[in-house]
């Protein structure tokens, strides 16, 4: 209450000190608020922090100060949200957000049309504010789009030893893999436990829930029919369960990858112990300097791989940023959120490797890595570019989605481990799916 | 000669004995410690570097946001919350448990026993499991977020055992002391602070510590009571910290070292205490 | 004011005061245990979604507790958090008389030994789980790295992974943290124990074991239940520790009650049955440490201490 009170005091004395203050050249006019203090909640992790970086330049020019009140992994930062709810402790303004989380917020952001100007929203790809859109309303504003290609060790494949033998065990020439099984023949193949793997994967949360539903549409399943009953439990989500448990069994992959997310995989390929890498653009330029990876200038990279069902997975989503309902300032909040998605702060992003959601940020990007004779990460952004185009399909689009996730990555994991069967794994799943649809009022 | 060899054999081997377990007790700190100080590359090494070759406080420099590398962890709010709440919150249950203790040694009064276990029971209730009710109560009242409600709640969690502790204390003061100054004019009140608190003093301490450590380490209701960095305490910093950056395990050994250094460094100044004060406080009483 | 005059009010009255000194302390323990417990006993009946604040007057009657009695999961948490005080009591019991043991015959440098003990005590459950997680990850942690190393394991083994090493993990973590209480504790006791019985029966000719068994034991066995009590009033500081080292995973592996609590109130936000959980837990605390209290109090009649 106090500090509330406080708050709108120094707002008002601080009006003459309007112009004061060292202001960054930018094109665009971000507004001022001079000491006011947005309360944000932001993805935290080693790809998220270039970004975060810029924020004092906003603060520069605004005169208003960011407080971060959390930096976490987003399951982290669902949690916590959902007990901001619960709590009524929605004090804050701005919050990272993801298109597939997004739907089980309610009403508690604020809808973007008319706060962003129809101008800017255009710059934006049409397919990623769809995706953003959650019953008409534009809950939250794309920051970059994820999905995931084969990134492998080239050496692996050039080395003439390697492909006698791989030809001789399989009988195919070794080259990168097209197809899921071969992703797996070949990880196996490589694989040197505990010294050498032949790939990783995330082992929970939402993330292996994510991994298992784009294997399973690419071995052509679905995860519900048209009447929202779960349909995962059929052959063709056994069939991509049992893709992670002959990996595991076959310790193609260290054994506590039960335990990993996305920096754990990541962190891994760069050290150079793992030959195949199935993970999204944003580690690419990561990847590729010398200083963090030794796999630097050794990486090759190719779409990711085709299921038997003869569609490649293709798993996408968009990171975003939201607004509360309950701001106390949606101005500044909006002018904030406007800065971490414009075209100079989505070029930093997509220096990086994370696929901007501004279709000409992609050409700009392209362009400087050409000019910079950067090959790789040309080849990174134009395979990204097909994904996107070709491949890329969201998760239900459902309320009850990381319940739903809840009740399948623990079964996932039981089943990679050989508690259950595949098949008992995903029937209990499925009932337990088909209880929180019937919940949450869907059939 | 032959007892005598035997009993140098048993020397030898309680010591060889107690070397192993002190190895046990000290080297998982240890390792800590020393990886708090260490480059990520240098610990992340495959195979492993035994012998650190860079010894730096980088890891510190840039969980305080010196440095060049932006990793803002607000250490510097979260340790002053943590200091504010272990302290505050100890030195009101010490008051309280030593009204209650005292009362629990001096009087005689209906429902005794019942209340006494009663008191001890309402510890028993697991963190995790309190933190639901309280956490919508809290939320409800606006204790959520506030270093208020967190100390309210260890309050809570430090009377019972604080009680325990001071009232074991206070029986082995005899009776008579207090009653002859009282004699001699003091009332009951200058007689409890001239004659019996100075002699209950280590027993004080000792249950002093144990709140402390208590306030200071508790994760499982801090962890939900907390949402920003107006309350956040050390412990549910260093979890942010590891959903944060879920691989830097330097950054977070030297999260967990600047955890540790304020406990230790209180239970030695008054580990004496410690010691009388369990085992008093608990027998006798 | 006004009683004044009628002479001694009643809060000056002799068998009042125990009453108000003790308010303070019923008083706190009322508003912070007694009506939140009250609060989530109801809660129990409903079925309250944290994101769903109006559920919470959606009476369900025992539906919640319908569910859990009838969920496999639940009886396994629970069968599991019992094996897990099980083994962690006795086993820390066991390891602290031995040390208090070896400690209490040391007479150089058994001071310095003393503190060195006290160590872990300090540390924040968090802090252990966190260290222990380090310590046993199956690629960069110290253990595999050193069995490696020594050549004793050619392969990562997989600690906080495989079914009984996890467990195994997590009770290490546990005792590590836990058994200089009862070290602390008994070797108290061992200080105490007066000299001429020892004496006595070593004239008799009994040997060190039978003297162990009939004379020091019981003697230091009040002791012993102390520790336990201190034990049990906070032995699910455990959560902290599997929260922090394996989440109740993987697969529900090392999933405890606590952790499952947990889970299903704040991550699937299912209040209402993870309230009917919790009650499970709190009377499983209570019994466990209503047990050692009575121990305890039997044996402070022994050892001839006031009531």
């Amino acid at each position: 209450m106090i500090r509330k009170v406080l708050k709108n005091l120094t707002i008002a004395t601080a009006l003459p000190l309007l112009f004061v203050g060292g202001v960054v050249a930018e094109d665009i006019d971000y507004g001022k608020f001079d000491d006011y203090t947005l309360r944000v909640k932001l993805i935290g992790g080693a790809q998220y922090e270039p970004l975060y970086a810029e924020i004092e330049k906003w603060e520069a020019m605004t005169g208003a100060k960011v407080d971060v009140l959390s930096r976490k992994n987003h399951f982290e930062l669902d949690r916590e949200i959902k007990q901001d709810i619960a709590a009524g402790t929605l004090d804050w303004c701005v919050g990272s957000n993801h298109t597939s989380f997004a739907p089980q917020y309610g009403s508690i952001y604020i809808d973007l049309n008319g706060v962003i100007p129809e101008a800017t929203l255009a710059e934006f790809q049409e397919l990623a504010l769809k995706n953003s859109t959650v019953d008409g309303r534009l809950v939250q504003l794309p920051r970059h789009s994820d999905i995931s290609n084969l990134y492998y060790k080239k050496s692996l494949y050039a080395d003439q030893a390697n492909k006698d033998n791989f030809k001789a065990k399989h009988g195919y020439d070794l080259t990168p893999p097209e197809t899921w099984a071969q992703f797996k023949d070949q990880a196996i193949f490589f694989a040197d436990a505990p010294t050498f793997y032949g790939t990783q994967y995330v082992g929970k949360d939402e993330a292996i829930t994510g991994r298992f539903y784009e294997l399973l549409v690419a071995e052509g399943g679905q995860l519900f029919d048209e009447n929202w009953n779960p349909t995962f439990n059929s052959e063709a989500g056994v069939r991509a369960v049992q893709w992670f448990k002959d990996l595991y069994d076959a310790k193609a992959v260290p054994a506590g990858v039960l335990n990993y997310l996305w920096d754990d995989t990541g962190l891994g390929f760069a050290s150079g112990t793992v030959a195949l890498n199935l993970d999204w653009a944003g580690w690419a330029s990561f990847f590729n300097d010398p200083e963090n990876s030794k796999v630097a200038g050794d990486i090759g990279l190719v779409r990711a791989p085709v299921g038997s069902g003869g569609k490649r997975s293709g798993w996408s989503g968009s990171h975003t940023f939201s607004i509360t309902e309950t701001c106390d300032n949606k101005e500044a909040a909006a002018s904030f959120i406007s800065f971490l998605t414009s075209h100079e702060r989505q070029m930093v992003e997509a220096t990086k490797g994370l696929l901007p959601t501004r279709a000409k940020v992609w050409d700009d990007a392209k362009a400087e890595f050409a000019g910079a004779g950067n090959d790789f990460m040309v080849n990174v952004f134009e395979t990204y570019a097909v994904s996107m185009t070709e491949d890329a399909f969201t998760p239900p689009l459902i309320t009850p989605w990381i319940e739903v996730s809840n009740e399948l990555w623990p079964r996932l994991q039981a089943a990679i481990l050989g508690e259950m069967t595949p098949q008992e794994a995903l029937d209990e799943a499925a009932a337990e799916t088909k209880i929180i649809m019937e919940d949450a009022g869907y059939n | 000669m032959n007892s005598a060899l035997k009993k140098r054999i048993g020397n030898v081997l309680s010591w060889v004995m107690t070397f192993l377990l002190m190895l046990v007790i000290c080297v998982p700190g240890l390792w800590v410690v020393l990886t708090a100080f260490r480059p990520n590359s240098e610990v992340l090494a495959k195979p492993a570097v035994w012998i650190p070759q860079n010894f730096n406080l980088n890891n510190f420099a840039k969980i305080f946001g010196f440095g060049a590398e932006q990793v803002a962890i607000p250490v510097p709010a979260y340790f002053t919350n943590s200091l504010i709440i272990a302290l505050t919150s100890t030195a009101i249950a010490l008051l309280i448990g030593m009204s209650g203790g005292y009362a629990f040694a001096r009087y005689r009064f209906r429902f005794k026993n019942g209340l006494f276990l009663g008191l001890m029971l309402s510890r028993t209730v697991p963190g995790i499991a309190l933190s639901l009710p309280v956490f919508m109560i809290w939320s409800r009242i606006g204790l959520i977020d506030a270093k208020l409600g967190l100390i309210i709640v260890y309050v809570a969690l430090n009377v019972p055992f604080t009680v325990w502790l001071i009232d074991g204390f206070f029986r082995q003061i005899p009776k008579e002391m207090s009653e002859a100054a009282q004699v001699d004019g003091c009332t009951r009140w200058e007689a409890f602070w001239k004659i019996e608190f100075p002699l209950a003093k280590s027993g004080i301490a000792s249950a002093g510590i144990f709140a402390f450590l208590t306030s200071w380490n508790e994760y499982a209701l801090a962890s939900q009571l907390t949402r920003s960095t107006d309350s956040k305490t050390l412990p549910v910093g260093l979890m942010d910290f590891t959903a944060q950056f879920t691989i830097d395990w330097a950054g977070m050994s030297a999260m967990a070292v600047i955890i540790i250094i304020p406990a230790l460094v209180l239970t030695f100044l008054v580990q004496k205490h410690l010691i009388a004060g369990l085992t008093f406080g608990g027998v006798k009483g | 004011m006004s009683n004044i005059a009628k002479g001694v009010p009643f809060w000056r009255k002799e068998q009042f005061t125990p009453f108000i000194l003790l308010s303070p302390a019923i008083l706190t323990l009322m508003f912070v245990v007694l009506l939140p417990l009250l609060f989530s006993l109801y809660t129990s009946f409903t079925g309250y979604r944290l994101i769903r604040p109006e559920s919470l007057y959606d009476w369900v009657g025992f539906r919640n507790y319908e569910r859990i009695f009838s969920n496999k999961n639940f009886w396994i948490a629970f069968g599991r958090t019992i094996l897990f005080l099980t083994i962690a009591l006795n086993v820390e019991f066991i390891l602290g008389l031995g040390i208090a043991l070896l400690i209490n015959r040391i007479t150089w440098g058994q001071r310095t030994l003393r503190t060195f003990m006290m160590f872990p005590m300090m540390f924040s459950p968090i802090l252990v789980g966190y260290q222990f997680k380090f310590i046993f990850n199956d690629n960069i942690g110290i253990l595999n790295n050193a069995l490696q190393a020594l050549g004793l394991s050619d392969g990562a083994i997989p600690w906080l992974v495989d079914k009984y090493l996890a467990m195994f993990s997590i009770l290490f973590a546990e005792i590590w943290m836990s058994t200089s209480v009862f070290a602390i504790l008994l070797l108290a006791g061992l200080f105490a124990m007066p000299r001429d019985p020892l004496e006595a029966a070593k004239v008799d000719g009994c040997n060190a074991w039978q003297v162990f068994r009939h004379i020091t034991l019981p003697f230091i066995m009040p002791f012993a239940f102390i520790a336990m009590t201190i034990r049990s009033l906070d032995v699910a500081r455990a959560y902290d520790i599997v929260d922090v080292m394996t989440g109740g995973g993987p697969a529900g592996r090392t999933e405890l009650l606590w952790t499952l609590i947990a889970r299903v109130g704040y991550d699937n936000s299912r209040m209402g049955q993870a309230n009917a959980m919790a009650y499970v837990s709190i009377l499983l605390s209570i019994l466990f440490t209503y047990y050692f209290f009575t121990k305890l109090l039997a044996a402070r009649k022994y050892m001839g201490g006031a009531e």
